[in-house]
């Protein structure tokens, strides 16, 4: 099994699930944090699981 | 903190991921071999991330951001000092002997190496030891998820397990350590919003600066002398107990992470793990130490957060999640709190994994049952994953009920433990050394570590004997204890040996320096040359190191 797929797929779900979240609910908000942190963090895990993803591709054979 | 579905959704998410991953896994195996050693099968990228991951438990979690609350980046000296030397020592010089050796596991090492009452000491122990470890540790999560979100104890800590035992049952060491590096992602990508956010909020590392003592924004500036810094320790003994001893004899013999470099497919990736898990490991002061630091500046920064009290003192321990309850909205917060699930999972499966390898091979096939078929030995390893999960839930509710028995088995453990770095280096580098120099080498060292630890007093710990000397704190007193064991352990393997009979040196191919061919890297690429990567992984350290002097 090459390992960086089923990760990949992975941070991609959570990042569409955080993604959407910001999106939709741009106003949740913790106590202390002023920006939309869901919209960021999910948008820089969907970057991560599509690098994994794309590692995984190029390489073809399993590593 | 209240969690939404939206948290439960990840949280479930995670779930299947490692349990799919774990499903995926089961056709791999189809002898004991397969299930307890993953046959030198798993590539280096992933051993290197487990190597680092399997010591990253939950405990390990909660406890590097409740130091960095309580001591500050003086924490930092657990990676930088207590860990990357070490790391790096055990790729370039130790893992030659492991690799050479053909060792399952280190108690086998040292019976190849010495004998068959050294292993067992070896063996019997430290089988002992990852059960109450992951126990505590259980214990420490359910504690943690009863209190913040009022799950029940019992249903958290069952729950967890029940998970952990399914995918090491199902794809055994090696679905341990794939899920261990998904873990690692998970704690990264959970946890450095965490840091970004609470720092920012505090203003930055000039803001920290600001805000803190300076004794906790600077990590060597206040060491020369026990009084001025709240550790409590004098720079001798940082860098002799927990830079040499107590770092060396964890990294290096420990087999909980010794076995993720030995799952390497070959020699060369062996010894490039631990070196390639120095990078990661050096950074994680920043994600699990420094929100610590946060915390304590945002409380004196009249912004509604101050540090959770258990009485008249802090309870340190829920700084990591009462951050996170001002940090994160929903959504991320589920990250966050699978992040942690993540954490206890790798630390558990680590010790479990460990765990029921020593007890396959160096109890159960020698003592037990000698010459059985393989199945039969994959058989026992599947009941001992089994047996090893109900042990540590069975230790996490002794826990519950008596605090200070487990207190003292750890201090016990801590004895045998401390001086075995000074017999694997005489070991692997003496051809001298023998059998009955190392076995009582150990003794003493271990009788040794008890007797300091009895003569000296810190905190009101120790000094059951007699109390002859004071140290200004446990941690100064564990130190000690440590480079006392560690010394006369040396002193008096080297001692014995010389009057005893070594190993004729045939016997020693592959397991002493010397005699073991070490693989010659004038031909590979520089990134794959350990003694320069070593070398890049130091300097890189040393410089951490001034930039937080």
């Amino acid at each position: 099994m090459d390992l960086r797929k089923p990760s990949g797929y992975f941070f991609t779900l959570l990042g569409l699930v955080l993604t959407l979240m910001g999106i939709f609910a741009p106003g949740t908000r913790a106590p202390l944090t002023e920006v939309n942190v869901n919209l960021y963090a999910g948008l820089t895990m969907l970057v991560f699981g599509a690098i994994l993803l794309l590692l995984a591709r190029r390489s073809g054979v399993p590593r | 903190m209240t969690l939404h579905a939206v948290d439960y959704f990840i949280l479930l998410l995670y779930f299947v991921f490692v349990l799919g991953i774990g499903w995926y896994l089961k056709k791999t195996v189809s002898t004991s071999s397969d299930f307890l050693t993953s046959r030198h099968s798993v590539p280096v990228w992933i051993t290197s991330l487990a190597f680092v991951a399997a010591n990253l438990g939950a405990q390990e979690l909660i406890g590097m951001c409740a130091s960095g609350a309580k001591y500050g980046i003086m924490t930092a000296h657990f990676y930088w000092l207590g860990a990357i030397p070490a790391m790096v020592f055990m790729g370039v010089f130790m893992m030659p002997f492991y690799f050479g050796s053909r060792a399952r596991s280190v108690p086998e090492y040292l019976k190849l190496r010495f004998d068959e009452k050294t292993r067992g000491l070896n063996a019997i122990s430290f089988a002992v030891m990852t059960v109450f470890s992951s126990g505590i540790s259980m214990y420490a999560l359910g504690l943690l998820l009863q209190l913040v979100l009022g799950w029940s104890f019992t249903a958290s800590v069952l729950l967890s397990a029940a998970i952990v035992l399914a995918y090491t049952l199902l794809g055994g060491l090696t679905s341990a350590i794939y899920n261990e590096v998904l873990q690692f992602f998970l704690i990264v990508v959970g946890f450095s919003p965490l840091a970004i956010l609470s720092v920012t909020r505090a203003g930055g590392w000039d803001g920290l600066r600001s805000r803190l003592p300076a004794v906790m924004t600077s990590s060597w500036r206040y060491m020369s002398h026990a009084s001025q810094n709240p550790m409590g320790v004098e720079v001798f003994g940082l860098v002799a107990g927990l830079g040499f001893v107590l770092s060396f004899g964890y990294w290096c013999t420990n087999f909980l992470v010794v076995q993720r470099a030995m799952a390497a497919r070959n020699m060369a990736e062996g010894r490039l793990t631990p070196l390639i898990g120095a990078f990661p490991k050096m950074f994680l002061p920043f994600i699990v130490i420094v929100p610590g630091l946060a915390a304590v500046a945002l409380s004196h920064m009249g912004v509604n957060y101050e540090l959770p009290r258990k009485g008249a003192g802090f309870d340190y321990d829920q700084v990591l999640t009462t951050l996170m309850a001002q940090f994160y909205p929903s959504g991320l917060l589920g990250v966050g709190l699978t992040g942690l699930m993540a954490s206890f999972m790798s630390g558990m499966a680590g010790n479990v994994t460990a765990f029921n390898t020593v007890f396959t091979y160096d109890i159960y096939q020698s003592y037990i049952r000698k010459n059985a078929p393989d199945a039969h030995y994959l058989t026992v390893g599947r009941v001992t994953t089994v047996a090893g999960v109900l042990l540590s839930i069975g230790c996490a509710y002794v826990t519950t009920l008596y605090n200070n028995i487990l207190d003292l088995l750890q201090l016990v453990f801590g004895f045998v433990n401390a001086p075995l770095f000074a017999t694997f280096v005489l070991g692997m580098f003496w051809k001298r050394t023998s059998a009955n120099g190392a076995f009582f080498g150990l003794l003493a060292g271990t009788a040794s570590a008890a007797a300091t630890h009895g003569l000296t007093i810190a905190e009101g710990k120790g000094g059951w004997i007699t109390p002859a000397a004071t140290f200004p704190s446990t941690m100064a007193q564990n130190f000690w204890v440590a480079i006392c064991a560690f010394t006369v352990c040396f002193v008096v393997t080297i001692g014995v040996s010389l009057f005893t009979r070594p190993k004729p040196i045939a016997e020693l191919k592959g397991l002493v320096w010397g005699v073991t061919p070490i693989p010659h890297d004038e031909f590979v690429p520089w990134y794959e040359r350990p003694v320069l990567l070593g070398a890049i992984a130091l300097t890189v350290c040393l410089v951490l190191n001034w930039i937080f002097r």
